[in-house]
């Protein structure tokens, strides 16, 4: 502490270079991420799984069969929901597996999402129902394509894996209407968290050890589409997702891409770019595919998805690749827990885990805090005493550098001297109230947003979030101007500043050990926040400062974001209410409360002058 | 009482109100939070408890129930209505505050019989006293979880106000009360008699400390020895409340996750080390008690709460409930707040402690992605905080007590070698 209290006695805390400086290392370390020295080549963590190395029998006969299923889809392609499952639970039935059906309503933004999944167990002839695998396949893939070799895949996959005698977990192979909200009624309810309006599960087995979803529209393909983001930016172990790639890689010779990266290069560049197309999709939180709803239970998940039209690989490789897996799985002996949760990955064989990325989210957050302590100091530094700083003087002597890191509590032993020291207060007493019911107040306020564009109907979404971009920008001005018969002081908006980015501080260094890409996202968007000096500020730059924050605003973000997926605005509101009423996502409390509540605060310093403040 | 303190009485409880009516699944939320609910507090287990009691099967046979036998006769009274039992806890949160107000009022946190603060101008008014207790975050947490601790906190703030308003006997069976709940305000008697016995005026002032001291005394063992013989009554003639309630707290064979130091400790420790470090754990908590008393002799309500903060810290199933409590108190102090060093930086590290424990949880529990070393991180930063802020007060009085002796040094930095 001996430090520490030498800072606050000389209050000389250069706060500013150590955040910008802060701000600079975690952006260069983040860019050193994908470079040779900073990353890893993938490995396999847990040796029991052995991936590729039993033979696979999936062949000739069943690729006739797999035709056979093939067709008996396309002819359900108009049924109605009620004769798919039917059918489809019909020949799950006569392989000599158990089916269950569950059907499921959900709402949001005023839309209903209704369907009815269909599943069958294989029970393990040498396991005792305690341990699960799930095969999944949405009748329709996550962009509403019809998944047709993938139902027909699950279906023959259903009657060829039943003959071997060797697994020790039971499969589920999981029919669901959709790959959104099909899903995630049938996980819930497979653990009893289903809501009110989704049917229990007539039929159960174990714990889900593991889930492979199957999106697999077209018979032919070139190449496997690893899909592997979770709700809320959750990954699962890499040793799956290793599993899958060295099976593809070795056994199958099938490429695998991630992230829409058609053509990697292992560049620096594309290394980056599958890094950042990862973290944007972490950073949204939403399911990406079948596989994201099984992740927050704990259930290590991705999806598989055939790409390139008119490939040379065929339901066959697809089949032997799935059954290479169930092997792998089968051979668990316990959860998944060997290899990484935390990672970014930037090519099929390589990746940086958390400790190697953590730092330069932490450093952006910590950013925030560092000036939010130099403000604090600053605040209670007094007026006469800032001159006199500008007229340096012996501040502190030696005895008294030596003494301070002896604590005054430690003993009653000795004798209390005390050092004469400039006469003056040592600090200015601060008027917490104002700042503190402020930053407490525009937190508070987020609350409004994110129930408004969670339970608005989806007509009023697009209009309400124009009417809430001018209302966010209307309301720092009145802020400052409410705040003039409170005559606030250059303190009062110091403090409220300082107290605005300690929260910001903590709230994304908190996030970062959860979801990092969304911490590092909105840091590197906040960083503004903390350079306006509105205090001091002549009108050009206040001006640049309220147009710099203007354009990183969090409305902007989700403008942004429709544009990044091609969709207007509403279709991504809806997609957030979606996700936080079916999915749990958490992504809009983090942005009206964390993120919209700072920048309101900075927009407050900005307009500072409207309060009457003294300017020093 | 004022207009204020009405007001903010009138805020508190519509602010659980409607926590508690409008948020339905959020008490069942809280109920489950380990840094909320501790296998001794916890409302689970009272409905546990209360569920074997009306049935004729004692409660403390199983390893669940730990709570004091009069808390399930009081709330067999009750029968099982929900609104009741969130009535009681509301109440019981009130009473708390009119006792800091009683606290508050009297002024002695900052000039009693044996000292005067000069800054004692700068204490803050009754209500927001009351404010700063009812409207923390963690109080009212505690309160919509029902944590059990609600009460012995209320007892031990009632204790507190008995002691300042000239009720020496009420203080001390006050205190019995709380340290039959929970057994650590037994910690504070020293100091809670001291206070007791400095609060009476002078002509109705015993001649003797001592003989004050004893009496009162033996008004705490008699109506401790009373609760006890009650429960015992209660408990169908059986001692064996004694074995799961106290004996928990001793002996901690309940290992649950909570923001105190020992769970973790004890999971990772050999079983032949196992007495030796809980006498030490024990033991560290109850060395305070003359130190303190004795160092803090003309401020024995500071002593008090200087010892509920230790305690709060160090015992052995803690929750944020007991540091609610230590705020609240700390908040009479307002006139030695200038005079603390870190009291940024012990508030952020409180703030960050109390947003990454649960997140550390999340990972460790829930996303299976952490493990048990993330969340006793955690619990450290945690303490660390809390002793830090403990630290930080106690040197903040004793520099004001100085200050008061040596006008002349006021403002002047100050070393001890």
């Amino acid at each position: 502490m001996g430090a520490l209290t030498q800072l606050l006695r000389r209050r000389k805390f250069p706060y500013r270079i150590v955040s910008v400086l802060s701000v600079f290392v975690g952006v260069y370390w983040f860019l050193q991420l994908p470079t040779n020295e900073h990353s890893r080549g993938t490995y396999m963590s847990e040796n029991a799984l052995m991936p590729g190395q039993v033979h696979t029998y999936f062949g000739g006969t069943e690729s006739m069969i797999f035709r056979a299923y093939h067709h008996e889809v396309e002819a359900l392609e108009n049924a109605t929901s009620t004769r798919r499952v039917e059918m489809l639970g019909k020949i799950m039935k006569d392989n000599g597996l158990e089916v269950g059906r569950q059907k499921y309503t959900y709402e949001a933004s005023g839309e209903v999402y209704k369907g009815e999944n269909v599943y069958s167990i294989l029970q393990a002839p040498r396991g005792d129902a305690t341990e699960a695998i799930v095969l999944c396949a949405g009748w329709r893939n996550a962009e509403g394509e019809l998944n047709k070799a993938g139902v027909a895949l699950t279906l023959s996959l259903g009657r060829y894996l039943k003959r071997w005698s060797l697994w020790s977990k039971d499969i589920i192979f999981l029919i669901t209407e959709d790959s959104r909200a099909g899903p995630q009624a049938w996980v819930d309810a497979y653990h009893d968290m289903q809501s009110t309006s989704v049917e229990p599960l007539p039929v159960k087995s174990g714990v889900i050890q593991g889930a492979v979803a199957i999106d697999y529209p077209h018979k032919n393909f070139r190449a496997y589409h690893l899909m592997y983001d979770g709700i809320n930016g959750q990954l699962p172990n890499l040793d799956l997702i290793n599993s899958l790639i060295k099976i593809a890689d070795n056994q199958m010779h099938v490429d695998v891409k991630l992230q829409e990266m058609w053509d990697h290069t292992d560049s620096y560049k594309d290394r980056l770019r599958t890094m950042a197309r990862g973290m944007v999709n972490q950073a949204l939180g939403h399911s990406s595919g079948a596989h994201s709803s099984f992740i927050p239970y704990h259930i290590d998940a991705i999806t598989i998805q055939m790409t390139g039209e008119n490939g040379w690989y065929n339901e066959v490789t697809i089949g032997r690749t799935l059954e290479s897996i169930c092997r792998s799985l089968n051979n668990l002996l316990e959860h998944f827990h060997q290899s990484f949760f935390f990672y970014l990955l930037m090519h099929p064989h390589r990746f940086v885990s958390i400790g190697t990325y953590l730092p330069s989210a932490m450093l952006i957050a910590i950013n925030f805090t560092i000036t939010a302590i130099g403000l604090w100091l600053e605040s209670g530094q007094p007026k006469d005493k800032k001159e006199k700083d500008k007229n340096p003087k012996p501040e502190i002597t030696e005895s008294e550098k030596a003494a301070l890191d002896t604590s005054v509590e430690s003993s009653n032993k000795t004798t209390e001297i005390a050092t004469p020291s400039n006469d003056e207060p040592l600090i200015v007493e601060r008027q917490l109230l104002l700042p503190v019911t402020i930053v407490v107040a525009i937190h508070a306020l987020g609350f409004l947003p994110l129930y408004l564009f969670n339970n608005l109907d989806k007509a009023a979404l697009t209009p309400v979030f124009y009417a809430f971009t001018v209302f966010s920008s209307l309301l720092p001005p009145v802020i400052s101007l409410a705040l003039r018969p409170l005559a606030p002081t250059a303190q009062t908006f110091t403090l409220i500043k300082s107290f605005s980015l300690l929260l910001l501080g903590l709230f994304l260094s908190t996030l970062a050990t959860i979801n990092f890409s969304l911490s590092f996202v909105i840091g590197l968007l906040s960083v503004p926040f903390t350079f306006t000096r509105f205090l001091k500020a002549g009108i050009f730059e206040r001006i640049l400062f309220w147009g710099v924050i203007q354009v990183l605003s969090p409305m902007m973000a989700l403008e942004l974001v429709a544009k990044y997926w091609g969709l207007p605005v509403g279709d991504i509101l809806m997609e957030a209410a979606f996700g936080w009423k079916v999915w749990g996502m958490w992504t809009q409390v983090v942005v009206f409360g964390v993120w919209w509540p700072a920048w309101i605060a900075a927009q407050v310093g900005v307009w500072s002058p409207l309060s009457g403040v003294q300017r020093d | 009482m004022n207009r204020e303190c009405a007001l903010i009485i009138t805020l508190a409880v519509a602010v659980r109100l409607v926590l508690f009516f409008a948020f339905p699944s959020l008490p069942e939320v809280l109920v489950n939070r380990v840094e909320i609910s501790t296998p001794v507090t916890s409302f689970k287990r009272l409905q546990e408890g209360l569920f074997l009691y009306r049935h004729g099967i004692s409660p403390y046979d199983g390893g669940v129930f730990h709570q004091a036998p009069l808390l399930l006769a009081f709330f067999t009274t009750l029968q099982s209505s929900d609104i009741a039992f969130k009535l009681v806890y509301i109440a019981a949160d009130v009473l708390s505050a009119l006792s800091l107000i009683q606290i508050a009022n009297s002024g002695v946190a900052a000039s009693s019989a044996l000292y005067t603060s000069t800054r004692k101008d700068m204490q803050w008014p009754s209500w927001r006293v009351a404010a700063v207790f009812l409207l923390n975050p963690f109080t009212v947490a505690t309160c919509i979880s029902r944590s059990t601790i609600v009460f012995t906190n209320t007892v031990v703030l009632l204790a507190i106000s008995k002691a300042v308003g000239k009720k020496p006997a009420a203080a001390s069976m006050a205190l019995a009360m709380a340290s039959y709940l929970s057994l650590y305000p037994a910690l504070i008697v020293p100091p809670t008699l001291l206070l007791s016995y400095d609060c009476l005026p002078s002509n109705k002032k015993p001649a003797s400390i001592s003989k004050f001291l004893a009496v009162q005394t033996i008004t705490y063992l008699g109506a401790l020895g009373g609760l006890m013989g009650l429960s015992f009554l209660i408990t169908d003639g059986s001692w064996e409340f004694l074995r799961s309630t106290y004996g928990v707290h001793l002996l901690l064979p309940d290992l649950t996750p909570n923001v105190g130091l020992w769970w973790y400790f004890f999971i990772e420790m050999f079983d032949s080390f196992r007495e030796f470090f809980l006498c030490t754990f024990q033991l560290h908590l109850l060395i305070y008690v003359g130190g303190v008393t004795i160092r803090l002799r003309r401020q024995p309500l500071f002593a008090i709460i200087t010892l509920l903060g230790i305690t709060a810290t160090f015992k052995s199933y803690p929750s944020i409930g007991d540091m609610s409590v230590y705020f609240g108190l700390l908040s009479l102090y307002r006139h030695i707040f200038p005079l603390m060093r870190y009291t940024f930086f012990t508030i952020s590290t409180l703030l960050y402690a109390s947003l990454l424990g649960p997140a550390f949880y999340y990972l460790w529990i829930y996303a299976g992605s952490g493990n048990a070393n993330f969340f006793y991180a955690i619990t450290l930063v945690w303490s660390l905080a809390n002793t830090l802020l403990i630290v930080d007060t106690l040197f903040a009085l004793l520099r004001d007590e100085w200050e008061t002796e040596r006008p002349e040094m006021k403002g002047k930095f100050v070393v001890q070698i």
